[in-house]
């Protein structure tokens, strides 16, 4: 009996016991880093999802258009009750906007660094190899240029920091920065296509790097640098579209001018900013309304008006039921709503497709004609090549006045008007502070900018205090 | 669109399960019973007295005759007469004092004497693998039993638990219905998962929400370290075992019915401006600000008071309730079966909650030494909840701050909008997307055991116990296509989910019981025991659904393939455990316990970890010194100390995971990523908390009054946190690390008393927590944030070394700026920029500058108020008089605030909102007003930024449940073959007294347990009435 029980008992506790193999598991339907980076598969997945952050709404799906609304050319409108710090220069650093897109951003690195680190060890195609890690280079480049324009320094987090498991650094200097992503657009630069297959469009390419890296040379006051690398862009196959409305609508938004855009896609992942340059009646959120200045900055009779606004009298086929109807006065505040953002579907709605431009030829154009003339050059074969784009007289010894109105006409709404501002004016050819003093109405009214403070936004205060001291506030803040 | 279809479909779904359930509980070897009908008999009379314990006559005793319904009580001078079998056996029972039970046999004539019970101290525990008697319990354990929340109109038994047990806290998370809350043993043990591990009838991770209250015999709940060691993996923080109710042996058939319906109310609404009031503080927004007034406050359109959103949502809730358990038993088998149907509709439109659920528990003795046992637990459950939780899209945010001056519905049937105007809010009308939603969440869900016992020596027993636990979870989401509403959707689609899940537990275990010499008394439990945890789903979504109706909301339907997922997960867990349990005379009273575990969720090395606990007691009323003291009359002091584990955390977070389906474009073209969505950590291992407690058991007046006190320290180490996030390091997940430490120490106490005098019984008790919360250690001395309010991101709570989790945190206010000259002469502000700009004016916030560095900037932060109630105590009143019982039942916390941040926005003049009624009364002027700011559009001077102007006080006392029943006479319901009939009227919520301005001071969690209290307009508690009964038969 007694052998009985000491069996039984054995015999239970042993059959579970010395079995630990119960509490082996494994990740089903997901790979480890150790798995992952096998193939060419691998090295395109991972590349793709490089670009997925951009789309989102806490980047360029909103927030990152917040950076422009102290520009001159809009009221914030919205009802976002915090934009009001940021457009009138009275946000402190706790001011969510500063926020937002600071994460995403970081993704897109965080991903690129992954890129960086791991693809030059997979077997697999040269070309294609060549192409997913310049793709990294530039994707890394182009973060740290947002980063660098708004906050300035900021951590530089690199192959190595990821390796070191390195995440609170304190902030790079504005030359670190700037060095850091030259080095990535140069050898984006050298390792991209010229261009891209169908299937591919919206890929950054040569062009892409070449544009972003002559508009860095252009900030750092290079301007040999950025005519040389400008005009490798002028002379690639970029041309400007033939009608400068082919950049805004959704059947020729990836044509060569394109340089880069953020992609969209309806029902895939779509981009909010759509929704929010919008009027509320018309099915949007009603941000970002153009203002009367900027109106009437265009010359009279010039076509891209009519592609760059909604204006009282414009009939918009909005589709479906609502088909042909008149934009109205009483649709925003301003009387005008941005319309490169927006087209519509025939069956009614907005068409979510529709890309978010980020840098065009007409740009990279303006880039070279400002560096020209400014290092005492002409530059009136590349501000006039915009020009003429859209029927305008040609000038001649065109000046930096002439290339102020320029880039304000062709580029409106496109993000650029405040840091254009900024960079003019650290240059001593603009007064930032007497232009933003200006009375623009009632919803614009003056706004005093502080030279040095307001050149940059302030660090996140959230990163500040998760940084525990490593992170240090801009000066004036 | 036929509306009543949705509800169909519940229904439809419900009446499958219900022939799933029939099907089941037909095929399921049901014991045969039969009350055991012997040789004839013959009827004799009887008479006799009932004596209480001082020889005085007891009146109103019952006795009662087992196996018929023959019975009767005694009269005013304690006697009886009835006439019964001569083989009958008379069960004499009264309130407060020990059943008898007397063998008729050749007497006629009976003196009976009653003894007070002592139950309180014999009573029997359940304290895992096994029982316990309380006298000889060394541990914190406290025992809820099932008559205290039978019949209560609540979803589940965890809110039933509410103010029930010293040291348990049940955190209500709103009053949705379905919604249990959160139950918090001795504190908040954690910051990630700190929910007690739960066993229902022997199976560990079930739901309490599963059980129908009514089935419940007892809950007992396992405090200390000590009591729960036994189940060292999860037991960290807490163990909660629900024991049902059994058949006994040798019983006849018993039916009991209960059967309740009632109603519920909102008990408050948050006053908000009418339309006319509205326009003007508009209006004066822009004049103060110099700024041309927007026209739509000019247009008398919007200014005519139309709708109180927020009655048009809360409309009246229904709670029903019907059950039938039968039970039984015969020489070798008992079953008790049990089916019943809850349902609770809330007050919001599109809130429910739906339970259909059956039970069987049987034993059966196989011969002396061999019994099995089993347990059924089938549910069905069908919930839809609403959101009230987003400070940005919630249904009872929204309709405190839709336009007044707005209908419900336009002349031309379609729902008013917010698209008419910028200036009113990015709001979707509430009643619309109410109306609208259609959400349902079912789940069919079983739990049950196989128990079988081999007695292999006197004493000696071996056992086993298999059990599975499963559910499988159907998600349905539709959304229709929304124009002309503000957040429009231009597609519809539905989301469908389907998960199933399934739990498989194998304990094997030996007991020993013995007594030596009459004083050794030696308890030994030991055994080894693995539960798997597998799940496994998958789900789909379409786009554009030409047809919105209701019988077309299909799969099939939709137009466009928006995505489909699935994934498997699998976790275990293996362990050994033992407890040795000696009582030496019934004096001095030792238990050691040890558990080691296995856990999948960490990595190859880390995966054990050992848990071991002792404790003392000694039952100093049994000294021979101490025979005299004659109004103690019970002494009991016990003291332990024991570690426990969590790994309530995700697995594989030792892996670097990358999952696919990062989505993007290329010139119109679908592509899919791949991304690292989680930073490894190599070394997770277990969590662990130390606690010590010190307990006093002492009894009054012959055990009449009870008391029983603990105090106890718990340490937690190496607690599993993601830990605070640069963003530089991007949106990958953080894994968990052991990083940290947290103390919750604390004085528990409960005190019972109670009486019978002649027909009145009754009996008071209460008891009270007072715990304390520490973080004593967090990374780098760093904070954890928590979720951000609204559209501005504010940040409300942090957690701090130093600090309780989730303490507020922001800035202090000092009133308001009456004058130019108080800001130009004000200290706070004297370097400030802002003051010498301009932007800073009368009627704008004075804020304290902490720092003293004359500006006031995001250094002037500080801990501002502590989520954590000071005490939290409960009071229980029940008094019986002869047929009549009242029980009443008061719930308190004190020594707490709420951080009112729907107020904050509320009086906020900056959004584009409906703000509160007392926004009226803003700064207009000097000298008028020093608690509300002053109209404008702008957030110059951020008058309401996160501060404590917003902080209250959140104390409360509420009277919980009030129950008044009567019983039929006996003499009445016996002649209808009725044993007992009782019928009740309850009141939940009954009142309320708190100083709290808001809707409901109970908030809860709302973000894991990193937020507490914080008022984001959630889903109040409602005020509901209910009548119902009880029938045996």
């Amino acid at each position: 009996m007694k052998k009985t029980i000491l069996y039984l008992l054995l015999s239970g506790v042993l059959l579970g016991a010395c079995d630990d193999s119960i509490l082996e598991t494994v990740p089903y339907g997901q790979s480890t880093s150790s798995q992952f980076w096998r193939n060419a598969d691998d090295a395109i997945a991972a590349a793709n999802a490089m670009y997925e952050p951009l789309v989102t709404h806490d980047f360029y799906g909103h927030a990152e258009h917040t950076f422009d609304i102290p520009s001159d050319d809009q009221f914030r409108a919205g009802d976002h009750g915090e934009d009001q710090a940021i457009e009138s220069f009275t946000f402190d650093a706790g001011n969510p906007q500063l926020y937002y897109s600071w994460r995403h951003k970081y993704e897109v690195i965080s991903r690129a660094n992954a890129v960086l680190i791991n693809v030059p060890d997979i077997s697999m195609d040269q070309s294609l190899k060549n192409r997913t890690l310049g793709e990294a280079h530039f994707l890394r480049g182009f973060m740290y240029w947002r980063l660098m324009v708004i906050y300035g320094g900021t951590p530089l987090i690199l192959e190595a920091d990821v390796l070191a498991n390195e995440y609170n650094k304190p902030k790079a200097t504005m030359e670190e920065m700037q060095a850091q992503i030259a080095a990535d657009l140069s050898i984006a630069a050298d390792l991209l296509p010229e261009s891209h297959g169908p299937d591919d469009l919206g890929r950054a390419h040569k062009g892409s790097a070449r544009g972003l890296l002559a508009k860095l040379y252009l900030y750092q006051e290079n301007f040999a640098g950025a005519i040389q690398v400008g005009q490798q862009v002028l002379d690639g196959p970029y041309p400007l579209a033939d009608d400068f409305g082919d950049n805004f609508r959704v059947e020729t938004q990836n044509n060569p001018e394109m340089l880069f855009a953020v992609q969209s896609l309806q029902g895939w992942r779509e981009n909010n900013h759509v929704i929010y340059s919008t009027p509320r009646p018309w099915g949007g959120w009603d941000f970002h309304e153009p203002v009367q200045d900027l109106i009437d900055e265009f010359e009279e009779g010039d076509p891209r008006l009519d592609y760059t606004v909604y204006k009282p009298g414009d009939m918009v086929d909005l589709g479906g039921s609502r088909g042909l109807t008149p934009y109205t006065e009483d649709l925003s505040s301003t009387g005008y709503h941005f319309r490169k953002y927006s087209s519509w579907r025939p069956q009614g709605g907005l068409n979510m497709s529709h890309n978010n431009p980020i840098l065009r030829t007409a740009d990279v154009y303006l880039i070279v004609a400002e560096a020209k003339i400014r290092s005492g050059q002409n530059g009136d074969a590349e501000i006039n090549a915009v020009r003429q784009r859209s029927g305008r007289a040609p000038l001649t010894n065109a000046t930096m006045e002439h290339l102020i109105h320029e880039r304000r006409v062709e580029l409106a709404g496109e993000n650029q008007r405040h840091q254009d501002l900024i960079r003019w004016d650290r240059a001593g050819i603009v007064d930032i502070v007497a232009i933003y003093q200006k009375d623009l109405g009632p919803l614009k009214p003056p706004r005093t900018f502080e030279r040095p403070k307001h050149y940059l936004f302030a660090i996140p205060q959230r990163e500040i205090d998760l940084s525990n001291g490593v992170l240090t506030q801009n000066p004036g803040y | 669109m036929n509306k009543t279809l949705p509800i169909e479909r519940a229904m439809r779904r419900c009446l499958f399960a219900f022939q799933l359930l029939a099907l089941l509980a037909v095929c399921l070897p049901l014991t045969a019973v039969s009350a055991a009908n012997g040789e004839a008999v013959r009827d004799v009379t009887i008479r006799g007295t009932i004596l209480d314990e001082t020889g005085q006559p007891l009146p109103g005793a019952t006795v009662t005759v087992t196996g018929s319904s023959a019975g009767t009580v005694s009269d005013i001078d304690g006697n009886f007469s009835l006439t019964v079998p001569d083989d009958a056996t008379l069960v004499v029972s009264f309130i407060g004092y020990a059943t008898q039970t007397i063998q008729v046999g050749n007497q006629t004539e009976f003196t009976i004497q009653m003894t007070p019970d002592e139950t309180s101290l014999t009573e029997v525990l359940v304290v895992g693998y096994g029982t316990q008697e309380k006298r000889d319990v060394t541990g914190a354990v406290s025992s809820v039993k099932g008559t205290a929340i039978q019949n209560l109109p609540v979803s589940g038994a965890a809110q039933a638990l509410q103010g029930r047990a010293a040291g348990v806290n049940v955190v209500r998370n709103g009053g949705a219905p379905g919604n249990q809350g959160s139950i918090r043993i001795r504190g908040t043990g954690t910051l990630n998962n700190a929910d007690p591990l739960i066993i229902i009838d022997g199976v560990p991770g079930g739901n309490l929400n599963d059980v129908n209250p009514n089935n419940i015999e007892s809950i007992e709940i396992l405090k200390d370290a000590s009591a729960s060691a036994i189940y060292g993996t999860r037991a960290a923080n807490g163990v909660v075992i629900v024991t049902t109710k059994r058949g006994d042996f040798d019983q006849p058939l018993k039916f009991e019915l209960n059967g309740y319906t009632g109603v519920s109310n909102a008990i408050k609404t948050i006053d908000v401006l009418e339309a006319p009031d509205l326009a003007l503080l508009k209006r004066e927004r822009y004049t103060n600000d110099g700024l041309a007034i927007n026209p739509i406050w000019e247009n008398p359109a919007y200014q005519t008071q139309q709708t109180n959103w927020q009655e048009e949502l809360l409309g009246q809730g229904t709670t029903q309730n019907v059950d039938l358990t039968l039970t039984g038993g015969n020489k070798n088998s008992s079953f008790m079966l049990s089916g019943g149907y809850f349902e609770e509709k809330g007050m919001i439109t599109n809130s429910n909650f739906r339970r259909l659920s059956f039970r069987l528990n049987s034993d059966h003795k196989i011969n002396d030494r061999f019994k099995i046992g089993q347990n059924l637990q089938l549910v069905s459950i069908d919930q839809v909840s609403p959101n009230t939780l987003s400070a940005q899209t919630g249904v009872l945010w929204s309709a405190i701050r839709f336009h007044p001056g707005l209908p419900v519905q336009n002349p031309d049937g379609s729902y008013s909008s917010s698209q008419i105007s910028g200036e009113f809010g990015d709001i979707n009308n509430p009643i619309f997307t109410q109306e609208n939603l259609d959400n349902n969440n079912t789940s069919h869900k079983l739990l049950g055991n196989v128990q079988a016992e081999y007695e292999l020596l006197e004493g000696l027993k071996v056992r086993a116990n298999f059990g599975l636990e499963g559910a499988i979870s159907d998600g349905s989401n539709f959304n229709i296509i929304v124009n002309d509403q503000i957040r429009a959707n231009p597609r519809n689609s539905l989301s469908r989910s389907y998960n199933e899940y399934y739990s498989v537990l194998a304990e094997y275990f030996v007991s020993y019981d013995k007594v030596f010499a009459d004083l050794h008394k030696v308890n030994f439990v030991g055994g080894y025991t693995t539960q798997t945890f597998n799940s496994d789903g998958f789900s789909a979504s379409k786009l554009d659904f030409i047809d919105e109706s209701f019988d077309q909301r299909f799969l099939d339907v939709g137009q466009t393939l928006n995505s489909i997922n699935g994934g498997k997960s699998y976790d275990a867990l293996a362990s050994y455990f033992g407890r040795v349990a000696y009582d030496y005379d019934e004096r001095y009273l030792v238990t050691a316990t040890f558990r080691s575990d296995g856990s999948s969720k960490f990595a190859p090395g880390n995966r054990w970890g050992y848990f071991p606990a002792f404790s003392l007691g000694w039952r100093v009323s049994e000294e021979d010194f101490f025979q005299n003291i004659g109004f103690i009359s019970n002494l009991k002091v016990t003291g332990g100390w024991g570690s426990l584990g969590n790994q309530n955390v995700p697995g594989l977070q030792y892996l670097a995971l990358i999952s696919s389906g990062r989505r993007y474009s290329f010139g119109g073209n679908q592509t899919v990523g791949a991304a690292q969505t989680r930073i490894p950590n190599l070394n997770i291992t277990w969590e662990s908390a130390q606690m010590t407690n010190f307990g006093l058991d002492i009894g009054f007046l012959e055990n009449r009054l009870l008391a029983n006190f603990n105090y106890f320290i718990k340490n937690t180490k190496d607690m599993l946190i993601a830990p605070p996030t640069i963003g530089s390091i991007g949106t990958a997940q953080i894994p968990n690390q052991n990083i940290g430490e947290l103390r919750n120490q604390g004085l528990e106490m409960e005190l019972v008393f109670r009486e019978t005098k002649g027909k009145l019984f009754y009996s008071v008790s209460g008891n009270a927590s007072f715990i304390q919360n520490e973080v004593t250690q967090l990374a780098d001395g760093n904070f954890i944030g928590s979720r951000l309010y609204g559209r501005s991101s504010q940040e409300l709570s942090r957690t701090y070394e130093g600090f309780p989790i989730a303490s507020f945190y922001g800035w202090r206010a000092d009133g308001i700026y009456q004058s130019n000259e108080e800001i130009q002469s004000d200290a706070n502000i004297a370097n400030y920029p802002r003051r010498t700009a301009g932007l800073i004016q009368p009627g704008d916030v004075r804020f304290i500058d902490l720092n003293n560095d004359g500006l006031i900037d995001e250094t002037d932060r500080e801990v501002i108020g502590n989520p954590h109630p000071k005490v939290v105590y409960g009071l229980n009143a029940e008094l019986g008089y002869g047929n009549f019982d009242l029980s009443l039942f008061f719930l308190g916390n004190a020594g707490f605030d709420i951080y009112n941040a729907d107020r904050m926005q509320g009086i906020d003049p900056t959004y584009p909102f409906n703000m509160y009624a007392e926004t009226i009364n803003r700064w207009n002027g000097q000298g008028s007003t020093n608690e509300i700011p002053r109209m404008t559009t702008k957030r110059d001077n951020l008058n309401h930024r996160t501060s404590d102007m917003f902080l209250e006080r959140g104390d409360f006392f509420r009277l919980k449940n009030m129950v008044l029943g009567y019983t039929l006479p006996e003499m009445l319901t016996s002649r209808i073959g009725v044993t007992r009939a009782r019928f009740y009227v309850t009141g939940q919520n009954v009142f309320i007294l708190t100083g709290y301005s808001g809707m409901d001071p109970e908030l809860g969690y709302t973000d894991g347990n990193l937020q507490l209290n914080a008022d984001f307009a959630q889903y109040p508690q409602a005020r509901s009435w209910t009548i119902g009964t009880t029938i045996t038969f």
